[in-house]
């Protein structure tokens, strides 16, 4: 699996030779500098997502309610989620031509997808009614959840070794 | 002996050489490390936000907030403290050398007695805030200085790469 098989290799070769892409590779400590910052909105928004999901699945803040939560969480979500996505890019234009051949990053990209559209869609409903839709069906939801943002985070990690 | 000599001593034992080699162990731990920050530090940020007053969070009693997500962060915390301390025998000697390591186990000592400060000084009189959205300074210091320390351990950790 590979993102050459969906995107031709001159796109990839493009995005190297954009202005943003030779600034970070050529930097000394620009890719690493961007590289923390994705971590550090990787921290927080995993942990907005596992107090949501926890709850769904019956622990952690239980007092209050999913709805609630996910509502509190929200701002931080999508604010640390903006963040990774933009340091992301950055981390992909500067070696475009690398990842267009790697697997793990494909998959990161597959299981992104995943992730965000379950969030947006199901994730939301379930979370969004202040009467909870059924407990078995949060558990799923909320499973799917850490499974998908977690795979992402695994699979980020396995780009570098593999 | 010389700690140096003890940590190139450690650095030349068999499960160090093992688990800084090709295979996976390594790629494991340090994945761990990393998704355990979510789990972890992720956790405590909403502790420390709601020591700080901020978010919706600070209508909510601070007992409750502790008492649930605690138990969770501690969890994580040690999850996090025996996979790093799996990449420390991993590779003793460069942790010992880099100047960001020096720094991240300074910051982790200091935010070890920042929690033991909260709770032995600090969380004991929450009965008389618990309501608040404003809680008393010291509270929102050790707030402060959890978030500070904590970005800045991750910070010094990705570094340790680096120098």
């Amino acid at each position: 699996m590979s993102l050459l098989g969906l995107f031709p290799l001159s796109f990839f070769l493009w995005c190297e030779k954009t202005h943003l892409g030779l600034w970070i590779k050529n930097g000394t400590w620009t890719f690493a500098t961007i590289e923390t910052v994705h971590i550090m909105a990787l921290t927080v928004l995993l942990g907005t997502l596992v107090v949501v999901d926890l709850r769904m699945l019956g622990f952690g803040m239980l007092r209050q309610s999913p709805s609630y939560l996910a509502q509190l969480m929200a701002p931080w979500t999508y604010g640390s989620l903006v963040v990774i996505i933009l340091t992301g890019i950055c981390m992909f234009v500067s070696e475009a031509n690398r990842l267009s051949r790697s697997g793990p990053f494909a998959f990161k990209m597959l299981l992104l997808i995943f992730a965000v559209g379950t969030h947006f869609t199901i994730r939301a409903k379930v979370t969004g009614d202040a009467v909870s839709l059924g407990s078995r069906l949060s558990k799923v939801v909320a499973s799917l959840s850490i499974v998908f943002w977690f795979g992402v985070a695994l699979a980020g990690r396995a780009i570098p070794f593999l | 002996m010389h700690f140096v000599e003890f940590v190139q001593w450690l650095n030349d034992r068999h499960f160090s050489v093992a688990l800084r080699g090709d295979d996976w162990p390594f790629p494991i731990i340090e994945t761990v490390h990393i998704l355990g920050l979510g789990v972890s530090v992720g956790l405590v940020i909403w502790i420390d936000l709601r020591l700080l007053g901020v978010t919706m969070l600070r209508h909510e009693r601070v007992s409750e907030i502790v008492s649930q997500l605690e138990p969770w962060a501690m969890g994580g915390f040690i999850v996090m403290f025996i996979s790093g301390f799996l990449l420390l025998l991993a590779e003793p000697m460069k942790c010992y050398t880099a100047l960001s390591f020096r720094l991240k186990v300074i910051m982790l000592i200091l935010a070890g007695l920042n929690v033991w400060y909260f709770h032995a000084k600090v969380y004991p009189t929450v009965a008389e805030w618990d309501e608040a959205p404003a809680v008393p300074w010291r509270a929102r210091m050790v707030g402060i200085l959890s978030l500070t320390l904590w970005f800045g351990i991750i910070i010094a950790g990705r570094w340790t790469a680096y120098f």
